[in-house]
């Protein structure tokens, strides 16, 4: 009995050498957890004060429990819908984070990275379609390729994903077809393929199985070594998914105030076309959160700004510096 | 004809006899086999787990997505913090239960009890999650501590009452009337005399309980949560060992796989660490009820 009492004494006096500190908790997007993060290791230096604590449960995840207040910011690649923000007790903003672009990766042996993609074929493959490696519309485009007899392995999410949402999204707006019979959202009902759980999961059955094909943030694809290919665009040309490409996405699309875009399928002849924003999600009114409030638009603000220098280090594409300024003007909206 | 009768009868039992061996050269199998399951998971955890075993992961907090290093040591923590919670849920109503049903209830009450933490026993562990994320996360708005605890500590309540209660029944009578023969109240016979004399097997229920929960996942997804860092208080998300198992078995980096080897190395470890200590009270319960 003393000695579960000492315990008891050991564990308050230790939990009471961290007070002061502030614990801010995060759920959401898998998308921007590779560069989220990376941020909090280097936001300690500024602001030791400020703990964050992200879990990559996925963005339809994250939308639920921002929704239910028990996070305190989300994380999601896919805009939360007219419904979700009415569900919500608050009024949320969308605060993109960073830009990126999802790679079309794959694991084909003997076959290296620039396999050139044309989006009827992403289409056919991700329908069931287009079930074999030598398929003649996957030769057509790439001539000199020695593309093996190998059927086809499909990845997706599992779980509800924004990442789920730029690629369907792009998908509908390429194919009359998949739009007719498959849409767009966090989570869709998959024609073919094998679930992954995260862009994690997915990036695992990519590295695992020879012949699979999938779509993931590109920072999983460069950091696990994943070939990928080129997508052709909408004005026809073939492009890598770069930050260059991914930014040219983003410029001469009208950003609408609330910043729930989508910048899929651009029409600059430049762009990456599978490419989309990742947005902390945070409640307008965060008065009666203590010091939880000013911390979180604190980071946020670094983070639009001296943050995007880190992001761009895992091929993220930096913000538009137009609307970065309109970032800070909603963030300074944030009541606490 | 005799000659007949006994060749027969040699026949049948030599068919017997083979019959028997091969049966017991089965059983045998099958034992061996039990064994052999153990120790092949155990080597493996030891050939890959033991390697990534260094000072760091016991005492670095985990790097950031994708880098190298780092280690578990809040998950360690948060482990042991979650099992000291679920104790103070599970062995309060466990044992309670199991002290009433043994020396209170009646007949007909106790076999709707004992049937009732036998459903109990058999519910999949992540409705208890589910249960704890609806009565315990919701209402406090957060994600903690406390809320893993709870759920873990549900978990260990029907082990516990139907080992207080077998335990609790096996004192023998005598020491009862003896007690009540000297005048002691009903409480104090249960509190001075029942209780510690069976200790020992309660401890011993307690530990086996406390090592099936240490290890699970699925109640902590929506409640402890996880954390990047040690927790500050009991109403925040905690890390867990097999939550952090969980997140880097699925990840697609090769270190996060090296550190969950490790990680379920520490885990098996600490699990039959609470076993053999399970065992250990078992064997002194003679000295644990003459002691006092």
């Amino acid at each position: 009995m003393k000695k579960l009492l000492a315990l008891v004494a050991a564990l308050g006096f230790a939990t009471s050498a961290w007070a002061g500190q502030i614990q801010l908790t995060g759920a959401g997007s898998t998308f921007i957890y590779p560069a989220i993060t990376k941020w909090f290791e280097a936001y300690d230096s500024i602001d030791p004060n400020v703990q964050f604590n992200y879990q990559a449960i996925g963005s339809g995840a994250g939308i639920k429990e921002i929704t239910d207040k028990i996070v305190d910011f989300g994380g999601t690649d896919g805009p939360m819908t007219e419904g979700q923000m009415a569900a919500a007790p608050g009024k949320i903003y969308h605060i993109p984070l960073v830009m990126g672009a999802e790679a079309i990766a794959y694991n084909i042996p003997g076959v290296g990275p620039g396999l050139k993609f044309t989006p009827d074929v992403l289409a056919g493959i991700w329908l069931g379609e287009i079930t074999n490696w030598n398929d003649p519309k996957i030769t057509a485009q790439n001539p000199g390729v020695n593309l093996p007899n190998m059927p086809i392995i499909v990845a997706h999410r599992s779980d509800g994903s924004g990442t789920t949402f730029i690629f369907t999204h792009y998908l509908s707006s390429v194919s009359p077809e998949w739009s007719s019979k498959v849409g767009f959202s966090t989570s869709v009902s998959w024609p073919v393929g094998l679930g992954g759980k995260g862009n994690q999961g997915v990036s695992g059955i990519l590295t695992q199985n020879p012949g699979s094909i999938g779509y993931v943030e590109l920072a999983y694809a460069i950091q696990n070594k994943i070939p990928y290919g080129v997508v052709e665009n909408s004005s026809g040309n073939f492009v890598e998914p770069t930050v260059e490409a991914t930014s040219e996405a983003a410029s001469g699309v009208p950003i609408p105030a609330d910043f729930r875009a989508s910048i899929v399928n651009s029409s600059n002849p430049k762009a990456y076309p599978i490419c989309g924003f990742s947005w902390m999600l945070i409640y307008k009114n965060m008065a009666g959160e203590g010091a939880k409030g000013k911390a979180l638009v604190d980071f946020a603000k670094w983070a639009v700004t001296d943050g995007q220098k880190i992001s761009a280090q895992l091929d993220y594409a930096p913000l538009p510096s137009d609307l970065i300024a309109k970032i800070m003007k909603t963030l300074d909206k944030i009541s606490y | 004809m005799k000659d007949l009768v006994l060749k027969s009868f040699d026949a049948t039992r030599l068919r017997r006899e083979i019959w028997d061996k091969v049966m017991v050269v089965v059983l045998f199998l099958c034992a061996a086999c039990v064994l052999f399951i153990l120790f092949i998971i155990l080597w493996h955890l030891i050939a890959r787990g033991l390697s990534s075993l260094n000072p760091a992961f016991f005492t670095h907090l985990p790097k950031a997505v994708g880098e190298s290093g780092g280690g578990m040591a809040n998950a360690i923590i948060g482990t042991f913090v979650l099992l000291l919670l679920a104790v103070g849920v599970g062995v309060p109503l466990g044992l309670g239960a199991g002290v009433y049903l043994s020396e209170y209830a009646h007949q007909r009450f106790a076999q709707t009890v004992r049937f009732m933490t036998d459903v109990l026993n058999g519910v999949p562990s992540i409705v208890f999650g589910i249960f704890s994320y609806t009565v315990c996360v919701l209402p406090m708005k957060s994600f903690s501590a406390v809320s893993g605890g709870f759920a873990l500590g549900l978990m260990m309540i029907p082990m516990i009452t139907r080992t207080s209660e077998q335990f609790v029944k096996m004192v023998p009578h005598q020491l009862r009337e003896a007690g009540l023969a000297l005048g002691l109240p009903k409480w104090r016979v249960i509190t001075g005399i029942i209780l510690p004399s069976a200790i020992g097997g309660i401890m011993t229920g307690i530990m086996v309980a406390l090592a099936r929960v240490a290890g699970e996942t699925a109640p902590l997804l929506f409640t402890a949560f996880g954390n990047l860092h040690y927790t500050q208080s009991l109403m925040q998300p905690i890390a867990a060992i097999p939550l952090q198992i969980f997140n880097y078995a699925v990840s697609p980096y090769s270190d996060w796989h090296r550190q969950a080897w490790a990680g379920a190395l520490v885990l098996i470890v600490i699990v039959f660490i609470i076993n053999i200590w399970a065992q250990y009270f078992v064997y002194s319960r003679k000295r644990w009820s003459a002691g006092k």
